[in-house]
Formats: structure tokens, C-alpha cells, sequence
């Protein structure tokens, strides 16, 4: 099918990646000639231009396949196509510098021609890309924790933006891109990937961890310290009751309307008001406020109620973590004035209301940071994935 | 048609509102009827076309000015004239309170929030304008609680959407430093002690910036930062005579109160002088302590920026050396032990290195070691045993006695002490 065409330069290492999980026949690779772009083609066979100049026409690549892009729409198509390293250029609505992208993406096709057998598949027939994608989806673990090490990703950093981020924990089915981005610290506090997504990525690219530069990544992860639920119980209560027959509840109606009950594994306190509404507290996980929950429900069931277990629902999440650097909150309340409020007369810390993720932070002169206010863990990583590098701008006293 | 009257004679409902010689009157359109007139006197049929609505639905709540707002409006001028303050403040917070007021959250607030709110209306102007007042200031006066003042702060400054900038320390040094009754002799300060205000205030502020400068304000309330310079400043003025007195006693004489935490800065304030006088050749031979420092602090403030950046290390770079000198410390610990403390090998005294320009925080050890959590595994689906949950039950036995005590307890309260 491919005789006597002549295949444009990007496509030949992928014809290679190909070759190498036995889809195309040597014979398909041969017919590849000097491949070049049309313009710098045709000049080299006039005899205008040394075929060697050629190859140094990069940036004319960058021209021919833009407008390869825009005749076919493939643009997403063709990043994945040239690195494993950051598939979610797809999902960015403003693809900002494709060129740059295409550059960074030569440069390495010279230097690492050989590992790209995580490419784009979208060529080939359904079939063969669902049997494939595991295949790739390992390879490109393993050369993605590699390159990230080896080589320099900086000019992959105007690409990726916050979108990346949630898309890593909505599109992948992998656990925390995060943690192969940087291994280290990050490992003991993994998120379990508890919840795969119910909608599968749009093209049929196999889901690869994103690579953000080591100088972005702050390779801290926030740990959960407070989590807080409500659940329904869906029966009238007799606190009086509750309180009698129960060991570990204490209930004082002039101070509080409501049975206070604590538990030991996890260790949770959960306030039982009389409507069958249940807050849990205390829970260090999203699982452990749930199976906690669930324990006051089957005490309260024992007890004697019907109790059921409606409407779950985490209202709020807490998490900390230590940038470990001083921070001039003086200085920062003076940049960042709309959001942030230093009052020292009243509080050591910095509030810093951030917009999006709707989270509040507080920042310490210590390094310290607080998040609080999420219903999804995911708003707390990226709200202190998004004030690290604010912070770090304040560093040097 | 509002009032959703109709005409007493044809009953059509077409009422138009129309007016006789500048007197509105209700007519209906088809007769010519007039249904109602005249605004002072209402007869009862024409009381049944009017609309009548409860007071909280009116507008007149938001157009007349209730008695609670004017008796706020008048502490607002009240409190501008105590603290002396421009006209210009008075009419800024006047507006605040009158914005603020609009809220219904504010409107149906206690009186003491609003009283509170007065404060916080020239608070807010004040610091917009750059006048040191401090909340404590306000308090004083109001008569009012911290805590509650410090709600009321925040909830209005997110209301009002405002932009509050910092407290001016420079400003606040100035007005702070400008109530000490240093400056003339009086019964109860001696001559000695008696201090020019400007050189006093100079002094004062450089030692405040050098604070600034070294972490001790960032985080910190800043009088006590203030007190403590202040009291720095005017011993070393005239060291001779004044080393003895105390800081306390300093703050009686000048009748200031000695706000709590200056005493700590005080200590962190003179640690960070010692450690700068270390790097002067001159003050090194002379051993100084944290009280004969005091007699050179205007050689040290002279060369204060250079003396920081010699005597202190950056803190990121800091945090690396501070590591290794840990692992070092530890590593001629064991060597010690082993090889007894004969070896010629083990050098003396290691000279100090930069000491670490971070904040006290940072530089205490940490009180307690957080070990991050074992990752967990729980899924919140697991099954929940009988016997878990039978734990925290009590027994038929345990319940009639906790009834049977719960009763006894009752009765002893309920008892009158015997006469």
C-alpha cells in the first residue's frame, strides 16, 4: 500500500514502532525515500538543495505538518505521535505551541528514535489498538520514569496547564501520575485510585502519566488530616436511648441537641442528632469515613432502629503539608491582595482564599500550608500544586 | 393593575391611577368611578383596594434610618473625634457603617456586634488611609473582646468585598514610641532616663527593621516587636546609667502596658545582635553577653546590612549545612565512644558556622516527630463484625446499673444542702 509513496519524516519512526510489535513488514519500512517535507523534497531533486541543508530545515517541518494538521484535524493525532511523554495535549483546548511542541518533539526523535513503541495507534484498526494498549501502556511506564530522569522536559512546560492535572485523575485508569512524576516522598501517601473513570478518553490513545519538569513539580503530596460526612439514617432516634444502651456515647441535651459516639478503629467521632442525620469526623481517608460511618450506623442498628445508610456524602476534606521554607507572608499578601488576608494582630497564619479549586489555605511563616474546604481529594493536590510555585517566588527573604 | 381593586359601582377591575389637581386618585376607567382618593384620610372601601403589605416586605425598612443605625452612627462620630482622626475618616466610616448596615445579617445582629462594628468601620478607614490604630487600641476603648472583634472584622471585610492593606509598622513605631513619657523629666522619671524622642525614634525604628529583616515580625503581633526595640533603643542610648533597669519597670515608667510577648522578643531581638557583633573583629576579643551588647548596638546598627548577610546564612541553603552538621555532630558522637576522647584526630572546636536566617519557628527542634500514617488499605466496603460493634453496647446488666447511679446522682442534686 505504501509503494512508490514517499512518507514525510514523522512518519518514519513511528513505521519503526510499528515494525517492532510486528504490524508492518520490512518491505513497508523500504519504501520509505528520502523523506522530507514537499517543498525541501522537490528542492532536492531539482538539485537546489544538498540533501544534508535539508535536514536542517527544521522548522519548514514544523510549517508542512501544520498544514497537515489543519487538512486533516489531527493535530491532537500527531503530538502523541512524537512523545509518550505528554498525551494530554489532546485534551488542552488552545494547543498553544504546537511548534514548539514539534521541535522539542525532533529533537528527540534524534536522540531517542528507538523508544517509541507507546504510539499513537490511531491509524490502525480498533482490534489491534485494544490489544496493544497494554502493551504500550507498560512499555511507556517504564520510559517515562527513565526519560524523567535522563533527559530535560523543559519545553514541555508551556504545554501542560491545571487542566492536566484533573484530567490525570479523571482520563487515567493509573494511579496518581503524580507519584511517577516524583518518586521520593510522594510514595507513602499514594492515593488509591478508588474510583475508575466511567467514561473512557475520547481518542484511542493509551492513557499515559503525563511528565510536568522536575522545576514545576514541587514534589510534595498533602496529606489528609480531617475528613468530614454526613449520611442520612432514615429513622426518628431516641437519643435517650441511644446514650443509655451505648458505651461509648455521651449525651447532654442542655449543651448540645445531639449524641456524641466515638469509635476506636478508625478513630472517629460522629455526632447522632434525633432526625436519623449522622456527621462523621475525624476520619483520616475517604474509605475509613465511610466504614466509619457505617459502623455508627450498624451500632444504631443494633440498638434496635432501622436504620439505613442514605445519601453518603463527603462535605469537607482537610489536608497539610510543609514546603519546608520560610515565606514572607508580607510580602505575599501584598501581591496577592484579592485573595489573601494576613491580619498578625489576630492570626500567626495567611488566609489565602483561593478561586479555583474553591479551597482555603492557610499559610504559615514556617512553611507550613493547610487546606481545607474540599469535597474531592483532588482539589486539595491541585490547589497546593497550584500555590507551590507562588510560594516559592517568596522564598528568599 | 396593582391593588387588584374593583370599581364599588360597574365592578370592572379596568382601575387606572390618575390625578386631580396633583392629588392621585384610583378611577376606573369605565364609569368613572373614584375609587380611592386622596393620600391623608382612607375611607374602609377604599382601604379594600389598597395593597397592604407587612412592614419587612416594605422598602421603608431600607429608607428610614432605624434607631439602633443612628445611635451606631453616632458612636462612629463618637469614636473618630476620641482618637482625633480627620473629617475626611469620619465621613469614610460613616459610609462603611451605613453600607454594612444594609446586610440582613448585620441588621438582626446582637448590639454587641454592633457596637463592634462601629470599630471595625474605623478600623477599616484607618488602615486605608494609613493611620497606625491597632485592634487592640479599639478594644480598649469599646470596651469590646477580642475574639469578637476579630469575627466582626473579618465578616465585614468579606461583605463589603474591601481592600484592607497591612498595618504600617514604620507609622505605628512612630505614634507608639511618640506615648512614652520619656522625654521630660517628671516625678516618676528621673533625670537619667530621660531620652530625646527623635534619637529615641530613629534608633527604634532601625532596630525594628532589622527585626523585620531577620524574621522576628513576620507572624508575630507587632507591639511587643515594638516594645522590645524601643526598650533596646533607649538603653543603649545612654547604656551607663540604664543597663539595670528592667523592661517591665521601663514600661511603668514610660506608662505603657508591657504587652506579654515582648519579653521573648526581647531575647530573640538581643540573640540576633550577638550574633552580628560575632562577625565585628573589634566586639569579638570583647566576649559580649546579651547585657553588654547593649552598649554596642549603635556600632552594630550602623552596619546592620552587612553584618546580617555576614553573620546569616540563607535559609534554603541553611536548612542543607544545618543536616550535615547534625550528621557530623552524631558521627564524632560514635566516634567518641568508640575510640575514647584521646585521639588526636578529632579536631577541638569546630569554628560556627553561619547560624541560620530563618524564623524561631523554624529553628526550634520540633517539639514531636510526625511519622506519616501507614498507608491504609481500607476500602469502606469491608465487612463489619458482630463482635466490633457488641464492644461498644453495654450489657442489660450494665444498663440497669448505669440507671440505677444516673438516678442516684439525680437525687443528690436535686436534694437541698440541710440548712
Amino acid at each position: 500500500m505504501l509503494q512508490g509513496q514517499h512518507l514525510p519524516l514523522w512518519a518514519k519512526p513511528a513505521l519503526e514502532a510499528l515494525k517492532k510489535i510486528s504490524l508492518v513488514g520490512p518491505e513497508e519500512l523500504s519504501c520509505l525515500g528520502s523523506a522530507g517535507p514537499p517543498r525541501i523534497k522537490r528542492a532536492v531533486d531539482k538539485g537546489q538543495l544538498h540533501p544534508s541543508v535539508a535536514m536542517e530545515r527544521a522548522p519548514c517541518l514544523e510549517l508542512y505538518l501544520d498544514q497537515c494538521a489543519t487538512q486533516d484535524g489531527l493535530v491532537p493525532a500527531l503530538s502523541p505521535l512524537f512523545s509518550p511523554f505528554v498525551p494530554y495535549d489532546v485534551y488542552t483546548p488552545n494547543p498553544s505551541n504546537p511548534e514548539m511542541t514539534l521541535e522539542s518533539h525532533l529533537e528527540e526523535i534524534k536522540e531517542t528514535s528507538d523508544d517509541f513503541s507507546s504510539v499513537d495507534l490511531i491509524f490502525l484498526p480498533d482490534e489491534l489498538t485494544q490489544e496493544n494498549r497494554n502493551h504500550t501502556v507498560i512499555k511507556s511506564q517504564h520510559e517515562t520514569e527513565e526519560n524523567s530522569r535522563t533527559q530535560n522536559h523543559q519545553n514541555k512546560l508551556p504545554l501542560l496547564s491545571k487542566q492536566d492535572v484533573e484530567l490525570g485523575f479523571q482520563g487515567s485508569s493509573l494511579s496518581n501520575p503524580q507519584a511517577h512524576l516524583c518518586p521520593g516522598p510522594a510514595d507513602s501517601a499514594l492515593p488509591s485510585p478508588e474510583n475508575p473513570s466511567p467514561h473512557t478518553l475520547p481518542l484511542s490513545i493509551a492513557p499515559m502519566t503525563p511528565v510536568a519538569p522536575a522545576s514545576e513539580c514541587s514534589g510534595i503530596v498533602p496529606q489528609l488530616q480531617n475528613i468530614v460526612s454526613t449520611v442520612n439514617l432514615a429513622c426518628k432516634l431516641d437519643l435517650k436511648k441511644i446514650a443509655l444502651h451505648a458505651k461509648n456515647a455521651e449525651y447532654n441535651p442542655k449543651r448540645f441537641a445531639a449524641v456524641i459516639m466515638r469509635i476506636r478503629e478508625p478513630r472517629t467521632t460522629a455526632l447522632i442528632f434525633s432526625s436519623g442525620k449522622m456527621v462523621c469526623t475525624g476520619a483520616k481517608s475517604e474509605e475509613q469515613s465511610r466504614l466509619a460511618a457505617r459502623k455508627y450506623a450498624r451500632v444504631v442498628q443494633k440498638l434496635g432502629f432501622p436504620a439505613r445508610f442514605l445519601d453518603f456524602k463527603i462535605q469537607n476534606m482537610v489536608g497539610s503539608c510543609d514546603v519546608r521554607f520560610s515565606i514572607r507572608l508580607e510580602g505575599l499578601v501584598l501581591t496577592h491582595q484579592q485573595f489573601s488576608s494576613y491580619e498578625p494582630e489576630l492570626f500567626p497564619g495567611l488566609i489565602y482564599r483561593m478561586v479555583k479549586p474553591r479551597i482555603v489555605l492557610l499559610i504559615f511563616v514556617s512553611g507550613k500550608v493547610v487546606l481545607t474546604g474540599a469535597k474531592e481529594r483532588s482539589e486539595i493536590y491541585e490547589a497546593f500544586e497550584n500555590i507551590y510555585p507562588i510560594l516559592k517566588s517568596f522564598k528568599k527573604g | 393593575m396593582p391593588g387588584a381593586g374593583r370599581c364599588p359601582d360597574c365592578g370592572s377591575a379596568e382601575l387606572v391611577e390618575d390625578s386631580h389637581y396633583s392629588q392621585s386618585q384610583l378611577v376606573c376607567s369605565d364609569c368613572g368611578c373614584v375609587v380611592t382618593e386622596g393620600v391623608l384620610t382612607t375611607t374602609f372601601s377604599e382601604e379594600s383596594n389598597l395593597r397592604e403589605i407587612t412592614y419587612s416586605r416594605s422598602t421603608g425598612e431600607n429608607e428610614q434610618v432605624s434607631r439602633s443605625q443612628q445611635r451606631g452612627l453616632r458612636r462612629v462620630r463618637d469614636l473618630c473625634r476620641v482618637l482625633q482622626l480627620p473629617a475626611t475618616f469620619e465621613e469614610t466610616a460613616i459610609t462603611y457603617y451605613q453600607q454594612a448596615y444594609r446586610h440582613p445579617g448585620i441588621r438582626t445582629a446582637r448590639l454587641q456586634k454592633k457596637e463592634v462594628l462601629v470599630g471595625c468601620c474605623v478600623l477599616i478607614t484607618c488602615r486605608q488611609h494609613n493611620w497606625p490604630l491597632t485592634m487592640g487600641t479599639i478594644c480598649t476603648l469599646l470596651y469590646a473582646d477580642l475574639d469578637v472583634f476579630s469575627g466582626t472584622y473579618m465578616q465585614i471585610v468579606k461583605l463589603l468585598g474591601l481592600d484592607v492593606p497591612s498595618l504600617c509598622l514604620a507609622d505605628l513605631v512612630k505614634t507608639y514610641c511618640g506615648s512614652f513619657r520619656l522625654f521630660q523629666a517628671s516625678p516618676s522619671v528621673p533625670a537619667k532616663y530621660v531620652e530625646d524622642k527623635d534619637k529615641m525614634l530613629s534608633r527604634t525604628l532601625q532596630l525594628v527593621e532589622l527585626a523585620s529583616e531577620t524574621w522576628l515580625v513576620t507572624g508575630r503581633h507587632p507591639l511587643p516587636v515594638i516594645t522590645a526595640a524601643a526598650f533596646l533603643a533607649w538603653q543603649s542610648l545612654q547604656p551607663a546609667g540604664r543597663l539595670t533597669c528592667s523592661l517591665a519597670r521601663f514600661c511603668k515608667m514610660a506608662n505603657v502596658t508591657l504587652p506579654y510577648p515582648a519579653a521573648s522578643r526581647l531575647q530573640e531581638l538581643v540573640a540576633v545582635l550577638l550574633r552580628m557583633a560575632e562577625q565585628l573583629a573589634w566586639l569579638q576579643v570583647l566576649k559580649l553577653d546579651k547585657r553588654s551588647v547593649v552598649k554596642h548596638i549603635g556600632d552594630l546598627l550602623q552596619h546592620r546590612h552587612m553584618l546580617v548577610r555576614m553573620a546569616f546564612q540563607d535559609g534554603s541553603a541553611g536548612m542543607e549545612t544545618q543536616e550535615k552538621e547534625q550528621q557530623r555532630q552524631r558521627q564524632r558522637q560514635r566516634k567518641e565512644e568508640v575510640g575514647g576522647s584521646t585521639s588526636g584526630s578529632l579536631p577541638g572546636k569546630r569554628p560556627a558556622s553561619p547560624a541560620l536566617l530563618l524564623p524561631p519557628c523554624m529553628l526550634k527542634p520540633p517539639k514531636r516527630s510526625c511519622p506519616t500514617p501507614p498507608i491504609s488499605t481500607v476500602t469502606g466496603d469491608e465487612n463489619i463484625s458482630d463482635s466490633e460493634i457488641e464492644q461498644y453496647l453495654r450489657t442489660p446488666q450494665e444498663v440497669r446499673d448505669f440507671q440505677r447511679a444516673q438516678a442516684a446522682s439525680q437525687a443528690a442534686v436535686s436534694v437541698p444542702n440541710p440548712p
